[in-house]
Parts: structure tokens; C-alpha cells; sequence
């Protein structure tokens, strides 16, 4: 049986996904989990999962964030407007300016593909 | 672990699930956020009607991704409070549904013209995104990962907002009017959306000790303030006299308590004001109106619950 692996690397933070482990029961994979995966790593945390139960969506499925402009959606579409006189404002958009970039990248590259 | 052991260690993200959390901790940060939830239902509700009254498709789009994403957030949030193991999120929707739920003023007012939009999308949701962003830090860490998300999308409505704003000011000089006979409406709840300055109530106290809140309302109105009101002159908006904002000897700003309506302000807060029946019993209606729909999602999870082994 085959467990997907989440470790969480300070309190607080989120539990990421590190890989997985074979084991016969959730114990086991607890402990397999410990030395392959938190071993020598900063490690608060760790979550097992067994893989059966995990629903996945990839991109056969789904055009995620859709392939229609909603550029409407975004802070920076309203860029007559200055969003730096309010620090999370900013942040915002620079979050949003980031995630926009990456996902920019994403479709090029399957565009390539 | 005892409130005097949470005191201590109170901070950032300190707190989750697999802590043994008092039950005092425990109520109070599902006080917190279930108010937090109930405020982005009510404020969803609330800023859809806005796309119906929107000047434009781009308006109307954008309107209704911004109701989508408040909806959202209180899906999020009733999760955050789920994890205290106080209540369930069925238990604070029906809260919500039966009139015991409480959500900010602001929303307790029922908004029937476009001029209102930009006091909801940017006075309050500017706000709120304070509010919001101090709340990163908050000692419940599901509580601070629903704001990571909450706040990455808050940055397109605070904006969306002051557009709005900024189009109706460069309208005709009717257009400026209405606008500025709204925004004399809407100030003074506006001010009151951070409660009252000198009633740092036990609730407050205690939510800040641990660490629940790191920010009390009176920084976050002075710092509201100290970048909004630029804000609003910019745009040619002009402060309405009273309630009278002023300076305080260390350079900060506040109001003068005595000319707001805090008669409105307790009664908004017992869900007793007009627009309260109003607000709650219209979103009851429409919950009701819809009901079937969440009766066959309830009615497919049961037939489908055990029978997944099978179907593979």
C-alpha cells in the first residue's frame, strides 16, 4: 500500500507534499515516513495519507483558471489605479502579479508543448 | 494546556488542531471567526445586488467574481472555525439563518444605487483588508491560512473599488453629487466599522493576550484613516463635518465618539436594526429558495458514502 507524505517544516506552516511510501499499515507508514522523508530535515510535522484516497485533477481534466480572459479578476487590470498607498494592498497585487506570471509561463510551455 | 500557558506562548501561527487549547481559547476564536464568516456571506449578499444596478459588462463581471470570491472566503473561514471543535459550520449557518449570527454594521444596511458600490468595495473592503492582513498573524494557524488566501484576493476588490470610485468622481457634475450625498450616508457607518475607541471591551483584551488579535480597533481605525481620508480628497470627495475627525497629540487621528449614533450602532449589533430583518430575511429567503439543491448533494453523499470501492 502505497502512503503520499506531507511534511509541515515550522508550526504554522503549511503541510507540503514530499513524496511517498510503501507501507502495509498507517503506522508503519508513519514511521517510514519519519526516516525518509523528516530525517535530517527541519520537520514539525508529519501527515500520511494513503494514495487510494487522494482525488486528483489534472490538466486532462480541467483547464484550470480557465482559458476565457477574466482579466477582470486581477488587481493589476486596474492599473490607473496606485496600490501602493496601503502596504497589503500591494502585497495583494504583487502576489496576484506573481501567481498571473507563473500560470502565464504554464500555458506558453503547453503551447510549446 | 491553561489560559496562563496560552498567555505565554501566544504568537503567530503558534496554535493549531493538535494543541490541547482551553475551552475559553477555544470559544472565543470561534466568536472571532464565525463572525468573520457570517460578515463575508453577508457582505457577498449584500454586493450582489450591485451587479444588477453595474454601468457596464466589465462592471458586472467583475462584480460578480467579487461576490464569488467572498463566498468563497466564508467557506473557508467556517472551516478555520470548524477545526476549534466548538461548533459546525451546519450549526453556524443555521445561526446565521435564525438571526443569532452576528456580522460588521456595515452590512446591516440594504443598498439599492451604484453610487454605494465604491463605500462597500473600497471604504469597507479597505477596511476590512487592514483588518485582515494583521490577522496573518493571528495565533489560530488555520485561521492565518484562510487569510493567506482571503488577502491574495482582496487586493483586486480594494482596487476594483477605488476604479469604481474614481469613475464616478469624473462623471458629471449630478454623477459627483450623488456620490458625495452617498458617501455623507455611508462615513459614518464607515467609522463605526472598527467599533468604539474607548471601549476596548474584555473580548478585545483577552482575543489580543492570545494572540487571537494582534491589533487593537483603535490602531487599525487611526491608520485607516491616516490613508483613506487622502483618499477619498483625492478624489474630491469632501469629509463630512461630524462626526469630527481630528488630530491627537501624538500625531494620530481619531473621532469625536459623541457624534456617532451608537443607539444604531448596539442595535445593528443585536441583529435588531431595520436592515437586519431585512438583510437576514431576504438571504433566508434565497437560501431557502435553493434548498433543493443542497438536499440532493446531501441525498448523493449519503447513497454514494461506502459504495466508492465498488464503483472502482
Amino acid at each position: 500500500m502505497i502512503w503520499e507524505v506531507f511534511r509541515q517544516e515550522k508550526p504554522g506552516d503549511y503541510h507540503r507534499h514530499v513524496g511517498n511510501v510503501h507501507a502495509p499499515d498507517r503506522e508503519m507508514a508513519k514511521l517510514f515516513a519519519q526516516i525518509q522523508h523528516a530525517r535530517r530535515m527541519q520537520t514539525n510535522s508529519l501527515w500520511v495519507v494513503p494514495q487510494s484516497e487522494i482525488g486528483e485533477v489534472d490538466p486532462e481534466d480541467a483547464a484550470f483558471g480557465g482559458r476565457t480572459d477574466k482579466s477582470y479578476r486581477w488587481a493589476m487590470t486596474y492599473n490607473d489605479i496606485d496600490a501602493s498607498f496601503a502596504k497589503e494592498v500591494e502585497d495583494s497585487e504583487a502576489e496576484q502579479r506573481e501567481a498571473a506570471r507563473t500560470r502565464r509561463e504554464q500555458l506558453e510551455s503547453e503551447g510549446d508543448a | 494546556m491553561d489560559i496562563e500557558a496560552v498567555k505565554d506562548q501566544a504568537g503567530p501561527r503558534q496554535f493549531g488542531p493538535n494543541d490541547d487549547m482551553p475551552e475559553e481559547y477555544r470559544r472565543a476564536a470561534t466568536r472571532m471567526i464565525q463572525f468573520h464568516a457570517n460578515s463575508e456571506v453577508m457582505g457577498g449578499y449584500l454586493d450582489k445586488e450591485f451587479t444588477r444596478h453595474a454601468p457596464s459588462l466589465d462592471r458586472k463581471l467583475a462584480n460578480t467574481a467579487k461576490v464569488q470570491d467572498e463566498i468563497g472566503h466564508a467557506q473557508l473561514l467556517y472551516r478555520a472555525a470548524e477545526t476549534l471543535g466548538v461548533k459546525t459550520r451546519e450549526e453556524m449557518l443555521d445561526e446565521l439563518k435564525n438571526g443569532e449570527g452576528k456580522f460588521l454594521n456595515c452590512f446591516h444596511y440594504p443598498v439599492d444605487s451604484w453610487y454605494e458600490a465604491p463605500m462597500i468595495d473600497f471604504f469597507v473592503d479597505g477596511g476590512a483588508m487592514r483588518r485582515q492582513a494583521t490577522l496573518k498573524s493571528t495565533s489560530w494557524t488555520p485561521y492565518a491560512h484562510a487569510m493567506d488566501k482571503v488577502c491574495f484576493e482582496e487586493g483586486f476588490h480594494v482596487k476594483h473599488g477605488e476604479s469604481i470610485l474614481r469613475e464616478l468622481m469624473r462623471g458629471s457634475k449630478a454623477t459627483q453629487e450623488r456620490t458625495q450625498e452617498t458617501f455623507e450616508e455611508w462615513w459614518p457607518r464607515i467609522l463605526q466599522f472598527f467599533g468604539p475607541t474607548n471601549d476596548e471591551s474584555t473580548h478585545n483584551d483577552f482575543a489580543q493576550e492570545v494572540g487571537l488579535k494582534t491589533t487593537s480597533n483603535d490602531e487599525l481605525r487611526n491608520s485607516f484613516l491616516n490613508l483613506y481620508i487622502p483618499k477619498a480628497e483625492k478624489y474630491g470627495l469632501e469629509i463630512p463635518e461630524s462626526p469630527r475627525v481630528f488630530e491627537r497629540d501624538d500625531g494620530t487621528m481619531a473621532v469625536r465618539e459623541d457624534d456617532l449614533d451608537w443607539e444604531e450602532f448596539w442595535t445593528i449589533a443585536k441583529n435588531d436594526y431595520e436592515g437586519s430583518h431585512e438583510q437576514i430575511g431576504s438571504r433566508r429567503r434565497r437560501q431557502e429558495a435553493v434548498a433543493w439543491v443542497r438536499e440532493s448533494l446531501d441525498g448523493w453523499e449519503g447513497s454514494a458514502a461506502g459504495t466508492s470501492q465498488a464503483a472502482d
